[in-house]
């Protein structure tokens, strides 16, 4: 069975083809690296994502601190992750690579803040 | 009145500008102030919370406030002014810059300007989308802001219109955020944005995306319950019969950015009206001498890295032009097929290297883009895939350049 | 118990507030209903913002008269209510010899109206006035002019408040009753009212109120005109309105400059009967454009920056033919006054007309003067329209006044902070739009519009979920995104 998919690990966003036989790739073509190739065997097995969204922040000059994970995580729990991440809450002030959620739901990544804030004068 | 003598003003403080003044710094030239109109530096990319920024650059997937961060930690090191909070009221053509704070008014004569304002989003009225107005409905970079700086949800069923880059990771952000994304509508036959974030963003979450299709109508008289949407011919014209209707809380526009300008025009400066930016010569300098630009007021760009790699460029061409007091004269123009949108610069000189901007204007595969001189091929550049959504950069030695004649920038298949 | 007024006027529009305003010249307890969150929501927010000459109207009717008292006194009006106004003069631009009859007549008809310094003019001249027109003659009318619209209803609206006269919102008049032989009853949606005269300015509701009252007999007709709006960047090629050579019916498709710097085209006349659509079809934008582009050859879709639409509501007799203002205390009906089909020359002639009212309820009642009258009201001050010493004296004052927040109309946080707490309790974004030109630049709020809602929030502690934009119910937001 012949699949197709477009990498994104850069802007060449290269067309691959793969040829699959049942739960095996036979072939895999029409990527410009070696990181695309890993890049669409990792899709196929457990496609992985990276995701940022918002932490509440207590007493800081703005509401919310953004965040993001450090490491992608299986894409199918996505919002599971979202959940952990709604629960959270931060006091200002927060800077660039503090963690918010250490090891979210075991998956080997954290949460980091992505923004320097200060706290509310 | 109270006039301050500048080097360098720098007109925002986002990526382009931040990067302009870190180079600048370094080469010498120390003189400098950015203005910003926000209340931190970074630009845009405070609210551009996802990654995707700084693969090329730093060769890591940042935010976007991270990238950001990198160039405002350097400005910080090196004690370079800047204004924040502060707007630039008018620049005029002999630099003369007036801006306004909490702290009153300043006035500003700078030996350079350097313009880098960015852009804004193009509007409902400028495409005038037919219809009701009712509330609900916005630009994707004003529910950007909403959602990730002001912590305000703005909707909870959406439609978006435009497969821009802004309005696909809106689209994500949605999802992410428990609302319910019914499908993204493109006028034209392909997307307008980069293909990994219609995978990302839309593919990701079953997204459907309706390309050759449009909104020809908007319903709601306090709020916004539904669109009509058509599907377009090849003029981009809606083929009547095909109207479906869509109800919606909430209505996304992603139709095209638009270099900010306004304070460039004030200061006579020239725009082109295929990038609705400055025309600019090999040294970024615009029809006014002594005034630069880079970043998205000069042409959109979809990669911050090159915004930075553009300011860059720019600075070390701002550098000469006050160490020397003056620039060499671009006198050579660069000509655009008809498949090239348009190339930033617009003119160059033969004394320097120079990088060649631009975008396709449809979609091509296994092409070949050709720069030449005359009958003299100087350059020519293979492509598996180039699409407009995608700016090209090519990299010009300038001893390849035999003559003073005009340079044309082609695409063969 | 119900509050009981000697006046209770239905709409605040142009009309309603000018009614108002010069009631409160008086000493009576005067009370204004309007449906809508704010003033100035329907027909008067939504037209040419042209003062007019007065010669486009039969002789003899009130909408001639009215005109031209209000557009002589306008200069006056205009400083002692602080609406931005200018008499720019405008243009009736003819090429044929139907046009050169035409415009000769409707110069006898302004004569005979009271207009003044009306001429033909030839080319040359024309091209003077307005380098930028096609044609071969006009008429020229000097003392026509452009308003703020918005500024000059809330001005009224405002000067009324002032004066003691209560505004209600939100307030939709459901049904009028007889409560007794010296009040009425009028239910609105949030509670009754009793009133010894009941002033009808509904404009386009204004037959369902006559209804209501028991006054029978009118018959609306709904002309809808679009308008497209253009940036103000190029303002400056339009010096004063031109129109071409107007029929009876209609002005005909005109561009107009407005007193923020933009032009206007439009408007079209598409009879309607639902008065409560106003969106713009892609049809009639088309129309517009190249209709107005023979008169005026600078519309291009790049300036494009808004479209709108307004539904004027004229009254038609039974055999259909377009009749004059009404304004009325019909015997019939004691203790009403109506007026009814108030459509275009109305924003001109709001305070003539209201003077009428005045004059109608003197013929009934004695009015004693309202010893604490000021007929001066003071709207927001535009920093961008300052002198720079005027600027940083207002910045040392308040630092407010230092931090734009529109940029594309040069709007300070002071002018919005003031704007928030306006004198009639508005709390909608476009209110605040109205009374300070923010979110009205090219980039339409795409910058500011975040930072009103952020000020909204601040200065009347509301919920994120109670922020309107515009109209009843326009709730602009969902939630937080974090609780």
């Amino acid at each position: 069975m012949l699949k197709e998919y477009t990498c994104i690990i850069c802007p060449n966003g290269c067309e691959i083809s793969v040829e699959m036989q049942g739960e095996e790739i036979i072939k895999l073509e029409g990527s410009l690296c070696d990181r695309g190739d890993k890049y669409i065997k990792q899709e196929i097995i457990n496609p992985q994502r990276n995701i940022a969204s918002s932490v509440l922040l207590e007493n800081g000059v703005l509401p919310l601190a953004s965040v993001r994970l450090t490491n992608p995580i299986p894409k199918s729990i996505i919002f599971n992750v979202m959940e952990e991440i709604k629960k959270t809450r931060l006091k200002a002030p927060v800077y660039v690579g503090q963690v918010a959620i250490q090891n979210i739901l075991n998956l080997d990544s954290d949460v980091i803040v992505t923004k320097n804030i200060a706290s509310k004068k | 009145m109270n006039l301050i003598n500048k080097d360098v003003v720098i007109i925002g403080g986002g990526p382009a500008g931040l990067a302009a003044a870190v180079l600048l710094y370094k080469n010498g030239i120390k003189d400098i102030l950015i203005i910003e109109r926000e209340k931190t530096l970074g630009g845009i990319l405070r609210q551009c919370i996802h990654d995707g920024f700084g693969l090329t650059r730093f060769k890591e997937q940042l935010s976007g406030p991270e990238y950001a961060q990198r160039f405002i930690d350097q400005v910080e090191e090196l004690n370079i002014s800047y204004q924040i909070d502060t707007t630039v009221l008018n620049i005029t053509d002999d630099k003369m810059i007036q801006a306004v704070n909490r702290n009153g008014l300043f006035n500003y004569k700078a030996k350079a300007i350097i313009l880098a304002m960015g852009c804004r989003e193009r509007t409902r009225g400028a495409l005038t989308i037919p219809g009701e107005r009712p509330a609900g409905i916005m630009t994707a970079g004003v529910a950007q802001s909403y959602i990730n700086l002001h912590n305000i949800m703005v909707g909870k069923d959406v439609i978006i219109l435009g497969s821009g880059d802004i309005g696909l990771i809106m689209a994500r952000r949605f999802t992410l955020e428990g609302a319910k994304v019914k499908g993204v509508f493109e006028i034209l036959p392909y997307p307008s944005g980069l293909t990994r974030n219609i995978e990302q963003c839309l593919n990701d979450y079953n997204i459907p995306l309706y390309l050759s299709h449009t909104i020809t109508n908007i319903h709601g008289n306090a709020r916004i319950t539904g669109v009509t949407v058509s599907k377009v011919d090849e003029n981009l014209k809606p083929i009547p019969g095909t109207e479906k209707l869509y109800t919606c809380d909430t209505l996304i526009l992603s139709v095209g950015l638009i270099p900010e300008n306004e304070l460039s025009l004030d200061a006579g400066v020239k725009l082109d009206n295929r990038t609705r930016g400055p025309v600019v010569d090999g040294n970024y300098q615009t029809s006014v001498e002594g005034i630069f630009a880079a970043g998205n007021v000069l042409h959109v760009h979809d990669l911050v890295d090159f915004v930075s790699i553009e300011a860059e460029r720019l600075a070390y061409s701002v550098t000469e032009y006050i160490k020397n007091n003056s620039l060499p004269k671009c006198e050579i123009i660069i000509n655009t097929s008809k498949d090239i949108n348009y190339t930033v610069p617009q003119y160059i000189d033969k004394t320097k290297d120079f990088t060649l901007s631009f975008r396709v204007k449809r979609p091509f595969k296994n092409c070949r883009i050709l720069v030449k001189q005359g009958e003299l091929v100087i350059k020519i550049a293979a492509y598996k895939k180039v699409i407009p959504a995608e700016m090209i950069n090519i990299l010009i030695n300038h001893k390849s350049l035999q003559s003073d004649k005009d340079l044309e920038v082609s695409i063969e298949c | 118990m119900t509050t009981k007024y000697d006046i209770l006027i239905i709409g605040a529009g142009v009309i309603g507030s000018a009614v108002a305003r010069e009631l409160s010249r008086y000493d009576l307890k005067i009370c204004v209903l309007e449906k809508n969150p704010d003033v100035c929501c329907e027909t008067s927010g939504r037209n040419s913002a042209v003062i007019h000459g007065g010669f486009a109207y039969e002789i003899g009717t009130k909408k001639a008269e009215c005109c031209v008292e209000g557009c002589l006194e306008f200069d006056k009006i205009a400083e002692e209510l602080d609406v931005p106004f200018k008499r720019t003069g405008k243009v009736l631009v003819g090429s044929t010899r139907e046009d050169h009859e035409s415009l000769q007549k409707t110069i006898e008809i302004g004569r005979a109206n009271g207009s003044i310094g009306l001429e033909l003019i030839d080319k040359n001249r024309l091209l003077e006035l307005v380098p930028t027109v096609i044609g071969e003659f006009a008429m020229f009318s000097p003392k026509s002019g452009i308003v703020d619209p918005f500024q000059y209803n809330i001005a009224l609206a405002e000067n009324a408040k002032k004066n003691g006269v209560d505004f209600y919102f939100e307030h939709e008049v459901v049904n009028i009753y007889r409560k007794t032989d010296e009040y009425w009853l009028i239910r609105t949606i949030q509670g009754d009212f009793e009133t010894r005269w009941v002033v009808n300015c509904a404009g386009l509701g204004s037959v369902k109120i006559s209804g209501m009252l028991g006054i029978h007999g009118y018959n609306l007709g709904g002309s809808k005109g679009d308008y497209i709006v253009l940036d103000k960047r190029i303002g400056h090629l339009l010096p004063m309105p031109v129109y071409p050579v107007p029929t009876t019916t209609y002005m005909g498709i005109h561009v107009t400059p407005t007193i923020g710097g933009n032009v206007i085209v439009g408007p079209n006349a598409d009879y309607v009967d639902d008065y409560t659509y106003y969106g713009v079809t892609q049809k009639n934008i088309v129309f517009l454009a190249e209709n107005a582009f023979a008169l005026w050859p600078h519309i291009h879709k790049s300036d494009y920056i808004r479209n709108y639409s307004g539904i004027q509501p004229k009254w038609l007799d039974r055999q259909g033919i377009l009749e004059d203002f009404v304004i009325e205390a019909p015997k019939e009906v004691p203790n009403t006054i109506n007026l009814v089909g108030i459509e275009s020359p109305g924003l001109t002639s709001a305070l003539p007309i209201a003077r009428r009212v005045v004059n109608l309820l003197k013929e009934h009642e004695q009015l004693h003067p309202n010893k604490g009258f000021n007929p001066k009201r003071k709207g927001i001050i535009r920093f961008n329209n300052q002198g720079n010493e005027v600027k940083e004296k207002l910045i040392a004052e308040n630092p407010d006044y230092g931090e734009i927040i529109c940029r594309c109309e040069g709007v300070t946080k002071a002018e919005i902070v003031q704007a928030i707490h306006n004198p009639l309790g508005v709390d909608t974004v476009t209110g605040i739009k109205y009374r300070t030109r923010s979110m009205m630049g090219r980039c339409q709020g795409g910058y500011c519009q975040m930072r009103i809602a952020q000020i909204i929030q601040e200065e009347l502690n509301k919920n994120v979920t109670d922020i309107i934009y515009s109209r009843k119910e326009s709730n602009m937001f969902v939630g937080t995104v974090r609780e």
